[in-house]
């Protein structure tokens, strides 16, 4: 991820290279919200997460006592 | 006192003891319904013939051999992203035009083996990607909003439109709507109810749960939907616990945690009062209150962020390339740049998640329930974007609805809004109960013991 902000013109990039290309019109909007999206979930990279692992197909219960994947 | 006006639970109390039959209350409902959606709004469309062939049947089987269970002959609407087999699942996108379901979703399909008679779709927020649900209006006042994502099903509610409704909970999506128009509504334990024929928005956060007028309700329709349904991959397979409504209101052992953070941060002065007059209401009932302190605050909303956007925009990739234009322009940028998340971002927020999991399974070995605040203000004004608080920070609206909905949502921990008071304007306030996942019964038993105690008008004044 850049640490600069975002420029419309590499949103539209990045979007099209992820399958959904933008048509020009859309490129400042998506590159401003994209960019807000990115400070919100930046923060994450504070934790040290060492050996977490993700919990993916997540279950709220315990399974036998670990925890579950 | 006109039979749209029962409870869940009065009604079955009615139609068990046989003084009222099922066609007169699906006719009560569906006169109401004419009445008040004009200026409501919460309907997207409105079943009429097949309820009352519903209501004949029901009529029928009652007089034959008694009710089914609870549910028989009572009219119930879904939030419109909920599949009926031959209805359309509109979502509240044009996406979705000339939709037909070819089935019924899993809680449809409970529903209608409970006996339960189907009235309509109610409105949701476009794919349930959003707080404000704009079709429909607030039940309590016109000029405010009904919250969202299940904005359609807590208004009907509310205005005696349906005696009890389904929505849909990924972020405050049923806590945030029946706060707003003062009924109860439950998000269960993440994979309880299945969601199998339910439009998602993402997979890891959503949950589908009851809005009803009162707890007691919510306790009648969560036993008729939970259950094991191996066609939603989250769907868990445990013993159905026991969730019928609990008669006794001493709560005394109960240990109920009052959080230091987080919950009563940047909440209004209204709001903060309603709450703690209710906590103060369950030390009454022999609760013993804890204070908590809420773990990882900081990451809440960067978490339930990272989890939602590239889930929701997975979802609907295929039609963002095909016809984006058919979104309306708040949900279409959100989709769009979700496309620029990356899958460390999303696995990520998936780590961050264990942690929390963690920290609230330590949580939960100190207090049985939390009660905290269901939103942090009462319903805004139609248009209003933004609320600045007191500590001179400002916050967006849907931001502010999503704050205190969205560790429960992450956790799977099961949480319910229950209307407690109103606020000077006279608009509803929502305590928030929390429990350890699958502890249902605990968090119904303390809310039925506020509500009979504590009762607090649920069906809005004035609506028609």
């Amino acid at each position: 991820m850049p640490t600069d902000d975002l420029t419309p013109p590499e949103a539209a990039r990045q979007a099209a290279r992820a399958g959904v290309p933008l048509p020009a019109d859309r490129h400042a909007a998506v590159a401003a919200t994209a960019e807000h999206i990115r400070s919100v979930v930046a923060v994450l990279r504070e934790l040290d997460l060492a050996d977490t692992p993700p919990a993916a197909a997540y279950r709220a219960v315990p399974d036998h006592g670990t925890e579950v994947a | 006192m006109q039979p749209y006006e029962l409870s869940l639970a009065a009604a079955a109390r009615e139609i068990g003891a046989r003084r009222l039959s099922p066609v007169d209350l699906v006719e009560s409902v569906l006169d109401r319904i004419e009445r008040v959606e004009p200026g409501l709004g919460a309907y997207a469309e409105v079943t009429a013939e097949r309820a009352r062939e519903g209501a004949r049947e029901a009529e029928r089987e009652i007089a034959r051999s008694g009710p089914r269970g609870p549910l028989h002959g009572v009219p119930v609407a879904l939030k419109d992203l909920i599949d009926v087999a031959g209805l359309a699942t509109g979502a509240g996108s044009l996406v979705r035009e000339g939709h037909r379901a070819d089935a019924d979703a899993t809680v449809t399909a409970r529903l209608a083996a409970a006996g339960a008679v189907l009235v309509g779709k109610t409105h949701t927020h476009e794919f349930a990607y959003g707080l404000v649900t704009p079709r429909t209006r607030n039940a309590w006042d016109r000029e405010r909003i009904a919250g969202g994502s299940s904005g359609g099903s807590a208004a009907a509610v509310a205005a005696g439109a349906a005696p009890f409704t389904l929505g849909t909970d990924t972020g405050g999506s049923i806590r945030v709507p029946a706060a707003l128009n003062g009924v109860v509504g439950l998000k269960p334990t993440y994979g309880l109810i299945p969601r199998h024929g339910v439009t998602p928005l993402s997979w890891s956060l959503d949950h589908v749960g009851p809005l009803t007028r009162t707890a007691e309700d919510a306790a009648l329709v969560l036993a008729a939907l939970a259950g094991h349904d191996p066609r939603d991959p989250a769907s868990l397979d445990v013993p159905a616990p026991d969730h019928r409504p609990h008669p006794d209101d001493d709560l005394t052992g109960l240990r109920v945690g009052v959080p230091r953070t987080y919950y009563f941060d940047r909440v209004t002065e209204p709001v903060e009062s309603a709450v703690r007059r209710a906590v103060g209401h369950l030390a009454e009932l022999g609760a013993t209150l804890v204070p908590v302190d809420i773990p990882l605050t900081r990451y809440i909303r960067a978490t339930h962020w990272g989890l939602m956007v590239p889930e929701a925009t997975a979802y609907h990739e295929a039609a963002l390339r095909s016809a984006p234009e058919r979104y309306g322009e708040d949900v279409r940028v959100l989709l769009e740049a979700g496309a620029l998340m990356s899958a460390t971002d999303h696995l990520r927020a998936q780590r961050a998640r264990t942690l929390m999991r963690q920290e609230w399974a330590r949580l939960w070995e100190q207090v049985d329930v939390i009660a905290a605040p269901a939103v942090p203000m009462t319903a805004v004004p139609a248009g209003q974007e933004s609320v600045e608080w007191p500590d001179g920070t400002t916050e967006s609206v849907p931001d502010a609805y999503v704050r205190l909905s969205a560790p429960a949502n992450i956790t799977g921990a099961p949480a319910l809004s229950l209307p407690v008071g109103h606020d000077p304007a006279g608009l509803p306030i929502g305590m928030q109960l929390l429990a350890r996942p699958l502890g249902e019964h605990t968090l119904l038993r303390v809310a039925q013991a506020h509500e009979r105690t504590h009762p607090v008008r649920t069906l809005a004044p004035a609506a028609g």
